[in-house]
């Protein structure tokens, strides 16, 4: 019983609190990537690395043209943004009628040119943007305020992007949209103007990620490799299009990651994670949040 | 016989040795050592010393390419490993059977060199590790083309615990045995090999070891692994990685308030330290690298004579390549010493003892290697063990050192022999991981 009673210490806590830090940077993460294939039906395969060329943005302007954090920030979230914007115009629009697996593949090709892309223009060193951000202590725990940004971050993008979707016309437009492809468009709503912006505001939901990540991460043409993956896991799990589904999946993703890693080797809370994962693909192949058929 | 016969048959034989002698300078022109060098020169490997080691190679291949070695023109042919083990493979095979060269040289992951080895093994081709360290490369295959001058995994951590040990009571002020030891290392062949070694030195050294964990050198986050190392309090840190997740480990080990007297890591992103600067800014004063020693921190007069001027030489084209660097990292020194004594000591006795750069010839003139410490760019000696042996192909002689970073400049502090001045630990008191 003492045993038992000695894992509750102060360490636990601390590893709870920080999966529920890196639960907010999931979230924010797999924020965008819902939004699009909610509205679009698309799967951004190259997600992570649009996060990427947004890390890079905010590295050269902060770095090089020696702008303040906080002017680059909306500078490299529009650029993303138009990033996003393109890719939908080039990539998905003339595939969109296509078989879905063109789109994936299509997505799934851009990682690569993304990937190369960075490594012929950038190079292939580790950039760091150089902000050392105030550790913030309690008691005997010590927490990331990067972390506690991006946790806050993800809070507040969840809510803006829940009252863009629910009050104004373009957010029920695109709920529109999501719920039925063909009949919005007989009723006169321009459905590839609709398609644009939605890409543009996944985009900037990159954009902002890699204004949050860039203070915790290097940047690197492979860094999408990290996060790319989890992040995707995170989506299906909380049903892929699901808000709500994939802001929780983030939470329980990023504690079994943490409590797994305190208990039991660091590897197998993924382990754990990826298990999970796979059994609720069977309990609820729809997600987290999804009705039972 | 007549004039005109005589002329006819004069004319011949002026025809015939001037066809002979075109055919043997057509013949000795072709005289080539086409060489396959393999090194990640994309992906994450390559930011994280990679290329540096394709650079140290680089510019002693490009030296020799000039003047060839006893009259055998040198041919280098590159290819990216792209941080890859299946690249990697595929690349050495598209290199031995499509570009059909004579050998492959270079290799900076563990995690590549392992499959790639057998893989050339089974092609019976020559293949001169510069750079991978893990003993699984070596230990029990009996590989017999397969040869390595750099000191392997197991040798760097049983160094570095030997170290501590020496140190334990004097600087740290407690009995090896009351020492905490946490052993950390990314889950590849080099950092499981490393991790070994540690184990083996902590035991001998009694050490009391609180954490020994691996993790993928490829995790977004370690902050579990931060809280179990505060959970276990460590007096020292041994740690292997490439890079970024040093970085990473260590900005989370700041952000949650790990403490420790020392950190001790072992090569790869530990060599490169501009990096580490870059990443973690003055927090990297006072670290601990183990490699083999840098080129330019080489005691010049316990070294053979005619290393200096090439190690001026390496610096030089390097500085060439990336000026402005503060502190030139082992990487380049490492690749350039490997190839350097390839090229000067193994192919000429291939060529001029057995007869040529087959496989075969260049197995045997790297068996008959018998280089005396100070005889490699490196400092260390250089004797390889043969078939039967444990780790045929290692090199026997081969020794890694221990550096720390102090104000921005490398010093030798271990061992004693090549020591450049005392080691400072524990951490002084104010900096970042310091618990005093």
């Amino acid at each position: 019983m003492e045993s038992f009673l000695e894992i509750f210490d102060i360490y636990l806590l601390e590893a709870v609190v920080n999966g529920i830090l890196l639960g907010g940077l999931l979230a924010l993460l797999a924020l965008g990537l819902n939004l699009i294939f909610g509205v679009i039906d698309v799967t951004w395969i190259c997600y992570a690395e649009l996060v990427m060329i947004g890390m890079y943005g905010m590295y050269f302007l902060v770095q090089y043209y020696g702008i303040s954090y906080f002017l680059a920030a909306p500078v490299a979230i529009a650029l993303v943004a138009i990033l996003g914007a393109l890719l939908h115009f080039l990539v998905i629009a003339p595939l969109l009628s296509g078989p879905p697996i063109n789109q994936l593949l299509a997505t799934g090709g851009v990682l690569f040119v993304l990937q190369s892309f960075a490594t012929v223009a950038f190079g292939i060193d580790f950039r760091n943007l150089g902000i050392r951000l105030p550790v913030l202590a309690f008691a005997e725990m010590h927490f990331s305020y990067a972390r506690l940004l991006a946790f806050g971050a993800a809070l507040i993008g969840m809510v803006v992007v829940y009252l863009f979707m629910t009050r104004t016309y373009t957010g029920t437009a695109i709920r529109a949209i999501a719920q039925d492809r063909q009949i919005m468009a007989l009723m006169g709503v321009d459905t590839k103007k609709i398609y644009l912006i939605t890409s543009a505001v996944g985009g900037a939901l990159a954009g902002l990620a890699a204004c949050l990540l860039v203070l915790q991460y290097d940047v690197h043409p492979f860094v999408g490799l990290s996060f790319g993956p989890i992040t995707f896991l995170i989506c299906v799990l909380g049903g892929l299009g699901n808000f709500v589904g994939g802001f929780v999946a983030a939470f329980v993703f990023a504690e079994i990651i943490s409590l797994g890693g305190l208990f039991s080797d660091l590897e197998w809370g993924y382990v754990l994670a990826f298990v999970f994962f796979i059994i609720m693909m069977f309990v609820r192949p729809g997600g987290l949040l999804a009705r039972r058929q | 016989m007549s004039m005109g016969r005589i002329a006819r048959f004069m004319g011949g034989m002026v025809a015939a040795v001037a066809a002979l002698g075109l055919a043997a300078s057509a013949s000795a022109q072709e005289k080539k050592l086409k060489i396959g060098v393999v090194y990640d020169l994309t992906g994450p490997l390559a930011g994280g010393g990679s290329e540096l080691q394709y650079i140290g190679a680089k510019i002693v291949l490009d030296q020799f390419t000039k003047t060839g070695v006893e009259g055998y023109k040198i041919e280098a042919i590159y290819a990216d490993a792209q941080s890859k083990p299946d690249v990697a493979i595929n690349e050495a095979v598209r290199l031995v059977e499509q570009e059909k060269v004579d050998m492959l040289l270079g290799f900076y992951s563990s995690a590549q060199c392992v499959p790639v080895a057998a893989r050339v093994e089974q092609l019976k081709k020559f293949m001169w590790i510069t750079t991978c360290i893990s003993s699984a490369v070596l230990e029990g295959r009996n590989l017999k083309y397969v040869f390595r001058a750099q000191p392997s995994g197991s040798q760097f951590g049983l160094m570095t615990m030997d170290f501590i040990n020496q140190n334990a009571k004097a600087k740290l002020g407690k009995e090896p045995k009351d020492l905490r030891v946490a052993i950390i290392h990314e889950d590849g062949a080099y950092g499981v090999d490393v991790s070994k070694g540690n184990e083996a030195g902590a035991k001998k050294a009694g050490f009391n070891v609180v954490l020994k964990e691996g993790y993928s050198a490829t995790a977004p986050d370690l902050s579990a692994l931060v809280t179990k190392l505060k959970r276990a309090r460590p007096d020292v840190v041994f740690h292997t990685g490439y890079n970024p997740d040093i970085t990473l480990l260590l900005r989370q080990a700041r952000e949650q308030g790990l403490k420790f007297q020392a950190l001790v890591g072992h090569g790869a992103g530990y060599g490169v330290y501009e990096k580490l600067k870059e990443g973690l800014g003055k927090d990297v004063n006072y670290f601990f690298n183990t490699d083999p020693i840098s080129i330019w921190l080489t005691n010049e007069k316990t070294l053979d004579p005619k290393l200096p001027p090439e190690i001026k030489f390496v610096g030089e084209e390097f500085d060439k390549v990336k000026p402005g660097v503060a502190i030139r990292s082992a990487h380049v020194g490492m690749a350039a010493s490997n190839t350097y004594l390839f090229l000067t000591d193994v192919l000429p006795r291939a060529i001029k003892k057995y007869g040529g750069i087959d496989s075969e010839a260049l197995r045997k003139a790297a068996l008959d290697t018998d280089i005396p410490e100070g005889g490699t760019m490196l400092g260390f000696g250089v004797k390889f063990e043969g078939e039967g042996q444990p780790m045929a192909g290692q090199n026997d002689r081969g020794f890694p050192v221990i550096i720390q970073y102090v104000d921005d400049k490398s010093y030798v502090v271990w061992p004693k022999s090549q020591a450049m001045r005392e080691a400072v630990l524990p951490l002084p008191a104010g900096t970042t991981y310091s618990n005093k």
